[in-house]
């Protein structure tokens, strides 16, 4: 029977099971489906609000916002969960480039540059500092990714960016196409050579080329090499919306790493409650296929998210709420104010700033400042304090608050 | 300066100017027709789609019911492809007073509105999410119509008689020499240019805006814009139109149109046809009220709000908005005014608003000597196959023509589908557009926006509301129309940017005020969608926009 449990699938929940799964905890991590990984681009934000550098903010606010969940659980720890996520990446042979020094801005599949602290190595060479002409290509079929809209976007911010499309070649031609059809298209060595060819075809004076971020699920390293080498350029993939093949490669990483160290993934499982005594939680009650099972538990890592995510629901009389264990919940003072006029306001909705307030070991606190439970901690979107959309922390929150609620939940780190 | 010359100007892109036009065009009088907007871009198309039986007003009302019985059952008849004939239900509630039943079926009789009572357990069968509590039930001939497509389908069908429809143009002055009116001076919001037009005679068929129009020929027009909030839900949570039987009030129906319900109706007076808001406690009593009619509506998912305003027309002081009659009235500013060559047909419904242009025509024929009766209760609109009528030749035509129309219902469109085997063409998938649908309205005349195609084609109409047919569509306008533009010598960021900024913030509007539960989450996605992966809020400001269009177009209505 497994006693340390981890609710949610998105990557606080994933690193927070590694970290327990490393300490020798066995947690079983229980979802009520695919986490954020499949609908985010997959590279690890930690911070893009404004110029200042990863590192500069996270030492800004642990200083001036002392209940941001990066205040909260301080810089060192932050650092230690990047370090060890780049680790496990590297040993998955998906390695993660970049760091907390400064950011890399990376186009985007509107032509948009968007900041990223680490991002996975097969999109290098999308960083803008490095120069040259660039070729945008993508493929008719595919529903969501536009070649001459991004690179008239990358133009006008003066990238030398031309856009085309590839032809699908005939063997591979099917009626319908996702992002993921394509991944599994280019783990087809034949695949990339037809692409590989057309794509030196048109490259012209093009040293780098974007594609969609679907070069394989298998072996992107490979696929990016093969490409390049068929081209002759730079090859680097930008996200689409979802879903999303680097956040699917991400879930696979994690999921094999962690069952490796001795942890259990079991996705379709809904936690619905909790039970507990004197501070204690004793028991959770999960459901799939309309049967519930009890497990009765030692440590609880909640993870399920914020409002995408489903772990903060609200409802039609403005009640906001934690879904499966039902812990207290800091909102909005006023149901008015819940969202702003401009759906692009770079402060916000205050709304998704609610979520569950903690100590400095990430136990929830109701409002009397009390610990509600000492066996529980909570990581990543479910955390009170911070829009991480706006504040572009969201991913680089989730690992750290992931890493540090696991770590300190099983004891190693205070 | 372009100058026009036509024999009447109708003024209003809307269902009664639509009418009027068509009207004007089958009885031969040479006509033009400016809107401000794109066409429904006012109060038609922000109404729930009801085509009313008559049966609401039967007590109140009686005038407007009868207008309403009548011209329900020609619309059927010369319209039918923009009708859904889903039937009505007037239904007594626990909180009703029951003895109006019996007062609504004899007023029913009076004025022709057709009415049978079935028994509460056949209503139940009917419409299974319906209170089981109800006492009483009525079968009306309530229905569903698209005011969108009837709209185009009457301007399209007067352009097959020679009239001519300007989309986004505004009357920024009426010209009147005496105690007559000679014409209007419009500004052509796309490129800028003032364009004159000399007509003989001004129909103002502006509905909520008629006293600012009338104005601007020194006239005088009482109309009292009332404003009413709906709420889509994101399915059919009944199939037949639902209303209390009560005199009508806040929040007491619920109209089935396409692959949603429309919940309906608040009715507050505002001081400006052009600036309102809806508030929360608006909403929050529309799904109040609802949960007589269906049981834990407040608990499903609502889609999105909007507001119209109604056209009210105030002859003398009324005691509150809902008493002011709902019939129709046509002003001869000749008579009324001693301003020759101009009328304004105010107040009416949707559902009259053939009348409303058949009345209209009758006297301004007179007056210009024409004696050829009016044909619009007898001659049926061909489904138009428009914006093909005006759209340059495009493989996506030739697909596009099997369609009656581009604004077809869902269950065609699934067909269409499947017998193409085009999923992997679908750009909105809530709401079946196809890649070819979205082309094809792209490309045709008078489109400026993101929300125009929404208006054509129900683009990101659906349950995600635009979260990823938004950023598929701007991109696409981009690779039809920004080509040109940009060798125009346009330079920053691609004009298509700001249409998809503009259309971000459209949606935004309307989904607000319904943002709780599932919606929000999935708001949250589409704010991952458009700010995490794609980033559109660090793409630079667009400058002037290049497609010949100023840029207050685009931003408009932004708030």
């Amino acid at each position: 029977m497994r006693t340390t449990i981890v609710i949610g699938a998105g990557l606080s929940g994933l690193m927070g099971a590694l970290a327990l799964a490393e300490a020798g905890l066995h947690p079983l991590l229980l979802a009520k489906g695919q986490g954020a990984t499949h609908w985010t681009a997959g590279t690890i934000d930690v911070w893009g609000a404004d110029a200042r550098s990863p590192y500069a903010a996270l030492r800004a606010i642990s200083e001036t916002r002392p209940h941001h969940p990066y205040a909260l659980i301080g810089v060192p720890a932050v650092e230690e969960a990047i370090a060890r996520f780049r680790a496990l990446t590297e040993m998955a042979r998906y390695p993660y480039v970049g760091g907390l020094e400064c950011n890399v801005l990376l186009p985007t599949a509107a032509g948009a540059l968007r900041p990223a602290a680490l991002l996975p190595v097969t999109m290098a060479a999308g960083d803008v500092r490095l120069g040259g002409k660039v070729l945008i290509a993508g493929f008719r079929e595919l529903r969501d990714f536009y070649p001459p809209f991004i690179a008239a976007n990358l133009a006008a911010q003066g990238i030398a960016a031309r856009g085309t499309y590839l032809t699908v070649p005939s063997a591979f031609r099917r009626r319908e196409y996702t992002t993921v059809i394509f991944a599994r298209m280019f783990d087809d060595p034949a695949f990339r050579s037809d692409i590989g060819r057309q794509l030196r075809a048109q490259r012209g004076d093009a040293t780098r080329i974007g594609l969609p971020a679907v070069l394989g699920l298998r072996d992107p390293l490979e696929a990016v090499a093969h490409l390049q080498n068929e081209s002759g350029a730079q090859v680097f993939e930008i996200p689409t919306l979802p879903p999303s093949v680097p956040g699917m490669r991400l879930f696979a990483l994690f999921q094999n790493a962690i069952e490796q160290a001795g942890g259990r993934l079991q996705i379709g499982s809904d936690v619905i409650r909790g039970e507990g005594q004197s501070h204690r939680l004793t028991s959770i009650w999960s459901e799939a296929a309309a049967r519930q099972q009890e497990h009765r538990i030692e440590r609880v890592l909640l993870a399920t998210g914020g409002i995408a995510g489903g772990g903060i629901r609200t409802d039609h009389a403005g009640i906001v709420r934690e879904t499966a264990l039902d812990l207290p919940v800091r909102t909005p003072a006023n149901r008015a104010g819940w969202f702003a006029p401009r759906f692009l306001d770079p402060q916000g909705h205050a709304i998704y700033t609610a979520g569950v307030v903690t100590d400095a070991r990430l136990r929830p606190l109701g409002a009397d400042g009390k610990v509600v439970y000492e066996n529980v901690a909570v990581a990543g979107a479910t955390l009170a304090g911070a829009d991480t959309v706006r504040e572009r922390s969201r991913s680089g929150v989730a690992i750290a608050t992931g890493w540090a609620a696991g770590r300190m939940l099983a004891g190693l780190m205070s | 300066m372009r100058t026009l010359t036509t024999d009447v100007l109708v003024i209003g892109g809307g269902a009664t100017g639509a009418g009027a036009l068509r009207d004007l065009a089958l009885r031969g009088i040479r006509c033009a027709l400016v809107e401000k907007g794109d066409l429904t871009h006012g109060t038609t198309g922000r109404y729930h789609g009801l085509l009313h039986s008559g049966g609401r007003y039967v007590v109140k009302d009686p005038q407007s019911a009868e207008e309403c019985a009548r011209e329900n059952e020609i619309l059927r008849k010369i319209m039918p492809h923009c009708i859904e004939e889903t039937g009505g239900l007037f239904v007594v509630t626990p909180a009703d007073d029951e003895s109006y039943a019996e007062r609504f079926v004899a007023a029913c009789h009076r004025t022709g509105v057709w009415v049978e009572e079935i028994p509460v357990r056949e209503a139940l069968r009917r419409e299974p999410l319906l209170n089981p509590r109800i006492r009483r039930a009525f079968a009306v001939r309530d229905g569903a119509a698209d005011s969108f497509l009837a709209t185009h389908a009457n301007t399209d069908d007067a352009r097959r008689y020679g009239a001519r429809v300007l989309t986004y143009h505004r009357v920024i002055g009426l010209e009147r020499v005496g105690d007559r009116m000679i014409g209007a001076v419009c500004e052509d919001l796309r490129s800028g240019e003032t364009v004159r037009i000399h007509a003989s005679f001004i129909i103002n068929a502006t509905g909520a805006w008629a006293g600012k129009i009338a104005a601007m020929a020194g006239l005088h027009i009482h109309v009292v814009p009332g404003k009413g909030t709906m709420i889509a839900m994101n399915h059919r949570i009944v199939n037949t139109v639902v209303n209390r039987c009560k005199m009508p009030a806040d929040g007491d129906i619920i109209v089935p149109i396409h692959t949603v319900a429309v919940l309906g109706t608040t009715d507050i007076p505002v001081p400006d046809p052009d600036g309102y808001d809806m508030t929360p406690e608006e909403v929050q009593l529309i799904l109040e009220e609802g949960e007589w009619l269906v049981p834990g509506v407040s608990r499903m998912r609502a889609l999105r709000a909007w507001a119209g305003v109604r056209p009210l027309y105030r002859e003398q002081d009324a005691g509150s908005d809902r008493d002011i009659p709902r019939t129709y009235k046509l002003l001869d500013h000749e008579t009324r005014d001693g301003v020759a060559g101009m009328v304004s047909i105010v107040g009416g419904k949707w559902t009259t608003y053939r009348l409303m242009a058949e009345h209209t025509v009758d006297l301004v024929a007179q007056r210009l000597g024409v004696t050829t009766p009016c044909r619009t209760a007898d001659l049926k609109i061909e489904p138009s196959h428009d914006g093909a009528a005006t759209a340059p030749h495009s493989p996506a035509r030739a697909h596009f023509a099997i369609l009656a129309s581009p604004f077809y219902q869902l269950g065609h469109r699934l067909a269409e589908v499947e017998a193409d085997d085009s999923y992997g063409d679908l750009i909105c998938e809530c709401e079946l557009v196809t890649r070819a649908h979205l082309e094809a309205a792209i490309q045709s005349d008078g489109t400026a926006n993101l929300d125009d195609l929404r208006r054509d084609t129900r683009l990101g109409m659906g349950p995600c509301q635009g979260g990823f047919c938004t950023y598929r569509a701007a991109a696409i306008w981009h690779e039809l129309r920004d080509g040109a533009a940009q060798a125009n010598g346009a330079s920053g960021v691609a004009p298509a940017t700001a249409l998809l900024r503009h259309f971000l913030q459209e949606r935004w509007n309307g989904v607000t005020p319904t943002l709780w539960g599932d919606q929000l989450r999935q708001e949250r996605l589409n704010e991952l969608n458009y700010l995490e992966t794609l980033a559109v809020d660090r793409l630079p400001e667009t400058g002037a926009d290049a497609i010949g269009r100023k840029r207050d177009i685009v931003v408009e209505e932004v708030v």
